[in-house]
């Protein structure tokens, strides 16, 4: 699969990882799982950069954000009990549908991202919980927002950058979340994914909404404006109607061999209606 | 893929790659940091004449490594580029990972690295040094079956076969993770296998009673 690969880089530290990437012109490719690549079988690629053994592989907390390393796997996330605590555990769920076992075994995190797909399971889960990563590059490191690291299909903001870490923040006090995903198999990839989270005030009405989607637009996106109609209302049968509706407007489904955008747009409304009654029944765990 | 040959009873005919006569990595870094593009261009021109070639680059042409496949370290040399299954099918004579789809889907190539099942044809031989691979040549204790290939047996759950190396593989890495699994734990963890003549049913309940079998802890 990689047939034109000449040769291979094991950098163990990030700066050296930079340093091969910034020589390596456009014919050298970041690999950490390598699961995405050997699909893509790109052949002007002549030099890998295993980050692998960069240091990147871990889950930690640093003061009340919770930062995972890039190549953090499928399968380390969805078993982690840190990460199954947090947010109602969408992220790990989100990373439990990530391919196979055999696939979740290498994919990591920072690939899953940097890939650029639309329909990355994990997108949509760090979208809602405001992640944001952080790129190195020749110059230093910088913190974006995840919204911003997405720059079109398939496109995302590195360049010469390599992304290092995610870093979720604190999370809303009593937030409840969900994470929706509807595929060929669950395991598949995502004809449409949804994840959500929700804070009520007292008298069970939204202070803060988060709807997230993957698979419906170039990018991964929030639909910003559904969140907007829904803080500050009862989270009842008509709200959740206007904000489905909202949604369908929002989003910008493709068709493809899967489905057609027509029912994409469709499921849109039906996860994101499931994804905020689970919000609001609080049947996924609460923090 | 060159030389894809689905149904053939032989090895894929694709050769192993013969070291390209007079080639060192490290003339080949000292050609590129002088502009020659005989290879290709860029990667580490600046710092080959400062420093010597770092220990952690592989290639360009073959490189001697070793692996370690069920419990005995394999001497093999190979070019950077060549899969974990085409390292043990084409240089090795293990051809009980089957290539099939080449492309991280199918399941048939599922070996076990690390106690962990991955695609042998999405991991890269290099990349597998140093870690326990465990393939299906290696299950059977002489003329004892290791039980899970038993209960395939028992149960029939195979048809053209062509599958279930692979099956069997996903199947010990399963169930040394989930001991006591359902049915219902089986089909979602074997999803990651396919088998087109459609044994499913066959190989769930070899699995479910592989597991049971396995309790014993013989063979665990």
């Amino acid at each position: 699969m990689f047939d034109r690969v000449e040769a291979f880089y094991r950098p163990g530290t990030v700066r050296e990882a930079l340093r091969l990437l910034q020589n390596g012109k456009n014919r050298a490719r970041v690999v950490a799982g390598g699961t995405d690549l050997v699909v893509e079988a790109d052949r002007s690629i002549r030099f890998l950069i295993d980050i692998t053994h960069a240091g990147l592989s871990y889950i930690r907390r640093r003061g009340k954000a919770c930062v995972i390393g890039a190549t953090t796997t499928m399968a380390t996330l969805e078993n982690s009990p840190a990460i199954r605590a947090l947010a109602g555990g969408i992220l790990a769920r989100a990373a439990a549908t990530c391919g196979s076992v055999q696939i979740r075994n290498m994919a990591t995190l920072g690939g899953n991202l940097a890939n650029g797909s639309p329909a990355a399971d994990t997108a949509t889960p760090l979208l809602a919980l405001d992640a944001e990563v952080v790129l190195a590059d020749a110059r230093g490191r910088r913190k974006i927002p995840l919204t911003a690291f997405y720059s079109g299909l398939r496109k995302t903001a590195p360049g010469k950058a390599l992304l290092i870490e995610v870093v979720i923040p604190a999370l809303p006090r009593g937030g409840r979340w969900s994470f929706q995903k509807l595929g060929r198999t669950e395991s598949d990839i995502s004809l449409v994914n949804a994840a959500a989270g929700l804070q009520l005030d007292s008298k069970g009405r939204a202070k803060w909404a988060r709807i997230a989607l993957g698979a419906v637009a170039p990018t991964p996106i929030r639909a910003v404006n559904a969140e907007k109609l829904l803080v500050g209302r009862k989270v009842d049968e008509s709200t959740l109607a206007e904000v489905c509706d909202q949604v369908a407007r929002e989003v910008q489904p493709i068709t493809d061999v899967r489905a057609s955008a027509e029912y994409r747009r469709e499921m849109c409304r039906v996860l994101v209606r499931r994804a905020l009654e689970e919000c609001a029944a609080g049947t996924g765990c609460s923090l | 893929m060159k030389g894809r040959c689905l149904v053939s009873s032989r090895k894929d005919p694709e050769p192993p790659a013969k070291p390209k006569a007079g080639f060192s990595r490290r003339g080949f870094i000292r050609g590129v940091g002088l502009g020659s593009g005989a290879v290709g261009t860029g990667l580490l021109e600046r710092e080959a004449v400062a420093a010597p070639a770092p220990a952690n680059v592989v290639g360009p042409g073959p490189v001697p490594i070793t692996l370690t496949i069920n419990g005995k370290p394999v001497n093999v040399t190979v070019e950077p580029r060549v899969t974990l299954l085409d390292a043990m099918r084409n240089y090795l004579d293990l051809t009980g990972a089957k290539r099939v789809c080449d492309r991280g889907t199918c399941g048939a190539c599922t070996v076990i690295l690390a106690g962990k099942t991955v695609y042998s044809c999405s991991v890269l031989a290099i990349d597998a040094q140093g870690k326990n691979i465990e393939t299906i040549e290696g299950l059977a204790t002489g003329n004892n079956l290791h039980p899970v290939s038993a209960a395939f047996v028992n149960h029939d759950a195979q048809q053209c076969g062509y599958c279930t190396a692979g099956f069997v593989m996903a199947a010990k890495g399963f169930i040394d993770k989930h001991p006591n699994p359902t049915m219902e734990d089986v089909k979602h963890g074997l999803g990651g296998n396919l088998c087109r003549c459609g044994t499913y049913m066959g190989i769930r309940q070899a699995v479910v009673e592989a597991a049971k079998e396995m309790k014993g802890g013989k063979n665990g």
